[in-house]
């Protein structure tokens, strides 16, 4: 894990980088697509449970300072996701080498169709009660739809990243 | 089973320093110190992001909209054109408003100064209506401040650096203006429903008239975050429920807040 964490991290700041630099102003129907969540959460279906994890942890925080939302909310739900998939990925559901080929994208799906409910209910523990005036819906959808398609590229640069791709090549 | 053990400590350690920099964050301090420090690091990575792929985004972008680019500048040029006349024409008339506010005792957004500043970053998030400005506390831009641009209220400042600042737009859902129209004798507040929704206000009493079209502009009202006189909203639709004492408003900006380049920063503070 030790090893791992290192080209994890720095694959977490591109991603971050690719957030605020790219992802921000393209949005679609208004919806910023959070490739910050989608990518802790493709590290723990690859298994790696401690990585994911801390993936969440960087990505949110380093999100969350360029953002005037709570912060640390962003890493928290990033967290529950990463934290969530690491145990489906612990039993080889949605590990792309041995489940059936929709069955990531199908987990990414729904992960992203909850990720911003669980922000919004995030944003009530925090005390803040304006998230939810965002269009919701519109966030759910279209995160779900990003997550699905990203996922399984995204999967494989996890599991590269991870050292599994080097261990499975062996 | 050792290994499982140390990984739920891990976990849990994570989860209790998310929840401590939330709190921090509810409580204040800190966070600002550890925000700028976070932006020290990601800057490298965003810097080297935007320097690869801002420029081919450009070209793909220019090379597949070219027409649009086209028709886009003849019509700004138009634009320009008119504007020109039209700021020719109206530069009386607004000398003698100045000269009537004045006597008035009001201040006129007109005769306030204001900075130029160029957004550099659009709200990276769903869940909040911000920008990034280039200007910052070196310039004069303070916390509190206005700012127009595209032909009216955009928002307010709500932090700033030495050299940057964050603006909230007025459709952030914690933005709150208080605005009048016409004969200025009713005053409204009008909040904003989140990123793409718009502004809205609710619980007008019937006796006030309000049409769709009506421009809303700022009330200025003693202890107001704004200057008065500041177009907000146009009043887009009317909703009335039957038996109901009152009626609520869908209201569309009066500034294109989807499409800002430059705005103007109005050096103009809230009197406490």
């Amino acid at each position: 894990m030790n090893r791992a964490l290192a080209p994890v991290i720095v694959v977490t700041l591109l991603i971050v980088g690719l957030q605020l630099s790219i992802l921000s102003s393209l949005r679609f129907s208004g919806v910023v697509i959070m490739l910050v969540w989608v990518w802790p959460l493709v590290v723990g279906l690859a298994g790696l449970t401690n990585l994911a994890v801390w993936s969440a942890v960087v990505a949110g925080v380093f999100f969350d300072t360029h953002s005037t939302t709570p912060f640390g909310l962003t890493a928290a739900v990033g967290m529950i996701l990463a934290y969530g998939a690491s145990r489906l990925g612990k039993e080889g559901v949605g590990d792309l080498d041995s489940a059936a080929w929709w069955v990531t994208p199908l987990l990414a799906g729904v992960a992203g169709f909850f990720a911003p409910l669980l922000y919004v209910i995030g944003g009530f523990v925090t005390f803040n009660f304006s998230l939810w005036r965002a269009s919701l819906f519109n966030m759910m959808v279209v995160n779900a739809v990003a997550f699905a398609v990203l996922s399984r590229p995204l999967a494989r640069v996890a599991q590269l990243a991870g050292g599994l791709g080097a261990r499975a090549r062996r | 089973m050792a290994t499982d053990r140390s990984r739920r400590r891990g976990v849990t350690v994570l989860a209790a320093v998310s929840l401590l920099v939330a709190v921090l964050y509810v409580t204040g301090g800190v966070v600002s110190g550890l925000r700028s420090a976070a932006n020290l690091v990601v800057a490298p990575f965003s810097w080297t992001i935007n320097t690869i792929a801002k420029p081919v985004g450009h070209m793909f972008s220019g090379t597949v909209n070219y027409s649009d680019v086209v028709a886009q500048n003849q019509k700004l040029r138009y634009e320009l054109g008119r504007a020109q006349l039209r700021a020719n024409e109206g530069w009386a008339l607004a000398r003698q408003l100045t000269e009537l506010t004045s006597e008035m005792k009001l201040p006129f957004v007109r005769s306030l100064p204001t900075v130029m500043a160029q957004v550099t970053t659009l709200s990276p998030t769903n869940f909040a209506a911000t920008i990034d400005i280039s200007k910052g506390r070196d310039d004069g831009v303070l916390v509190g401040m206005p700012v127009v641009a595209n032909g009216g209220l955009v928002g307010s400042v709500i932090a700033t650096t030495p050299h940057g600042a964050t603006v909230r737009l007025i459709s952030d859902a914690n933005s709150v203006v208080g605005v009048t129209y016409g004969s200025q004798q009713t005053s409204l507040v009008i909040s904003g429903r989140g990123v793409n929704n718009g502004l809205g206000a609710t619980a007008i009493p019937l006796t006030t008239s309000l049409n769709p079209g009506t421009v809303l502009y700022t009330d200025g009202l003693s202890g107001a975050l704004f200057p008065p006189g500041l177009p907000v909203a146009k009043v887009r639709r009317v909703t009335l429920t039957p038996g109901a004492a009152t009626f609520n408003l869908t209201m569309q900006p009066t500034a294109d807040l989807r499409h800002m380049m430059y705005l103007d920063v109005i050096l103009w503070e809230p009197s406490t």
